[in-house]
């Protein structure tokens, strides 16, 4: 298990709080810049937070905390026993494939003979023994990033980090890495931590994801929660979700900002009475038929993309600027008839839609009231 | 006639300035590498030696030396005298090369070799000096090849005492004073020799290397 809460402004911000149990993959997603690569070195210990712990098995790596017997700590890389796959795989360019592999086994008290059995196995492992002998500058892209991940898991590290491991591989490399990772971490049973700007590749391999932005940690959530229940409107604006509004919300209902629009929504008593705030819905939420009814709401088709069997319809709402994304099949879109300029009925699901503060939940302006009139 | 005594003092002369300036040439540059900001300072007072006139380094170098003796021996007028002389002079041509060379190594390449448990000595001894290894053959040659020929600070600090001080560049100008121009011609054929085999083989061993 891995618990991280980190802390500092300068140089540049940092501020998470993780835990990733072992077996769970877990990923830190975000914009380029925003953080998550040096997350994953504070995490490795090559560099250091200004504040803060990380804890791997109960054994400390770093504490910042000072006093009462407490003194700051931190661990060196070497002595972390992390298996890090670098983002351009940095294999050791003088060393054949085998060698790589055998260069963290330095330090372990195994023989010659033994130290180059582990090695060949852990690249038979990722299907790459034949190429044991060859070098890093003989090798492809996917099969360098499998001698570096062959590398990173040699002296059975107690955690492994990927940096953006998917980002300069093809297609066909990255099913089988897929297939990989899979089995890894059905095997391995550590803690696996994955960064990515890839959202759609994090929701399909991570069991939690953190999205950061700009340093901060923003929201930690299972994918579907993620997608379904965004906790602010950045959040929902990095995991691009196309219907997100905003409104202004009071004892139940939402008005919908721009529009004449007012919803019936559930909300936990969270939200301030008359604020203004952020809110999505997702496509399961969105009704589109052609005949007037209690709940439904008139809009017209401003826009029909199709791409294959799927089609991205855009309504207009009348007399704002408002328009709703839905996405349907073309067999749909032909059942209803649709076309630019033609009328629909809207109906949205007050159940299915999240309402949410509009800033950062750990900011205390996160809601702005409006004062009473 | 060949001045063998002269020719045996040159190569005694670059071998031991070699055996010296080597590791030291791998330390220096080791620690420019990962040094803040005086940097650019001892980067400078190393590079001295390459604009400054020899007999002005020369010139400092005798009066420093003075007096001084190291294990015993008086630094003036003494191998112990040139073969110092010599290693300060040679400082750039040996620092920078495997500086340059350490340099080139990706940071990620000793960020894999830390996570993967190496100790700062294993980084050195096992990834960064491999590396860097043209760096170092092409230190070792140059140091090698100037020593043999260096004269100006030899002859400012060390004279020209037959088996003491005299290397084959001193024999060569006080052949010429002499009027033996054929001995000249002679010694400085085998210099000429010599300092081309040792670049042309350090080429050929670096070219080779780069093309596998």
């Amino acid at each position: 298990m891995l618990k991280l809460r980190i802390y500092q402004t300068i140089p540049m911000p940092l501020q998470l709080d993780i835990e990733c149990a072992n077996g769970e993959l877990h990923a830190l997603v975000g914009p380029s810049g925003s953080g998550k690569t040096s997350a994953l070195r504070t995490i490795a210990g090559l560099r250091n937070p200004a504040h803060g712990q990380i804890e791997c098995n109960g054994e400390t790596w770093f504490s910042a905390e000072e006093g009462a017997g407490l003194k700051p700590l931190a661990l060196s890389p070497a002595q972390r026993s992390c298996g890090l796959l670098f983002q351009q795989y940095a294999l050791f360019p003088h060393l054949s494939a085998i060698d790589n592999v055998q260069i963290p086994l330095q330090n372990t008290p195994h023989t010659a003979a033994e130290k180059q059995a582990i090695a060949q196995d852990w690249l038979a492992r990722m299907g790459i023994s034949e190429l044991a002998q060859r070098m890093p500058n003989q090798l492809s892209g996917g099969q360098q990033q499998r001698v570096a991940l062959a590398r990173a898991l040699a002296r059975q590290p107690k955690i492994l980090l990927l940096d953006e491991p998917f980002s300069a591989i093809d297609t066909p490399t990255r099913q089988g890495l897929y297939k990989t990772l899979a089995e890894l971490r059905r095997d391995l049973h550590i803690p696996i931590i994955l960064v990515t700007h890839d959202l759609r590749e994090a929701g399909l391999l991570a069991d939690r994801i953190t999205v950061i932005d700009r340093g901060i940690g923003l929201q930690t959530a299972s994918p579907q929660n993620l997608f379904q229940k965004p906790r602010n409107s950045r959040v929902a604006e990095l995991v691009g979700i196309s219907n997100l509004f905003q409104g202004r919300f009071n004892q139940g209902k939402l008005h919908w900002q721009g529009t004449d629009i007012a919803l019936d929504v559930v909300d936990k008593n969270k939200i301030p009475a008359d604020s203004v705030v952020a809110w999505v819905i997702p496509q399961s939420g969105i009704s589109v038929g052609r005949t007037k009814t209690a709940l439904s709401h008139t809009a017209s088709v401003s826009e029909i993309s199709a791409i294959g069997q799927i089609a991205v319809i855009q309504f207009a709402i009348p007399a704002s600027d408002q328009t709703v994304i839905w996405e349907a099949s073309a067999a749909e879109v032909r059942r209803l008839e649709l076309g630019v300029g033609v009328q629909v009925e809207l109906e949205l699901d007050g159940k299915q839609i999240h309402i949410m503060p509009l800033r950062p939940i750990n900011d205390p302006r996160r809601f702005t009231t409006i004062a009473p009139s | 006639m060949l001045d063998t005594e002269a020719i045996f003092l040159s190569f005694k002369l670059a071998l031991y300035t070699l055996a010296i300036m080597l590791p030291l040439g791998i330390w220096l540059a080791h620690r420019l590498v990962r040094m803040g900001p005086a940097k650019p300072w001892l980067e400078a007072l190393l590079a001295l030696p390459l604009v400054l006139p020899p007999t002005v380094l020369g010139y400092y170098l005798l009066v420093g030396f003075g007096d001084v003796s190291l294990f015993g021996y008086p630094l003036v007028f003494s191998f112990e005298g040139i073969l110092l002389a010599s290693l300060i002079v040679n400082l750039p041509f040996a620092v920078q090369p495997i500086q340059r060379a350490l340099e080139s190594i990706s940071p990620e390449i000793r960020e894999a070799a830390q996570v993967s448990g190496l100790s700062h000595w294993q980084i050195f001894r096992l990834i960064e000096l491999p590396l860097a290894w043209r760096g170092v053959t092409s230190a070792a040659v140059m140091t090698f090849a100037h020593t043999l020929g260096e004269f100006g600070v030899i002859l400012m600090v060390g004279g020209a005492i037959p088996g003491e001080t005299k290397t084959v560049s001193i024999a060569i100008y006080d052949k010429v004073q002499g009027f033996d121009i054929a001995g000249a011609g002679l010694l400085s054929l085998l210099l000429l020799g010599t300092s081309l085999i040792a670049i042309a083989l350090s080429y050929g061993v670096l070219g080779r290397r780069k093309a596998c």
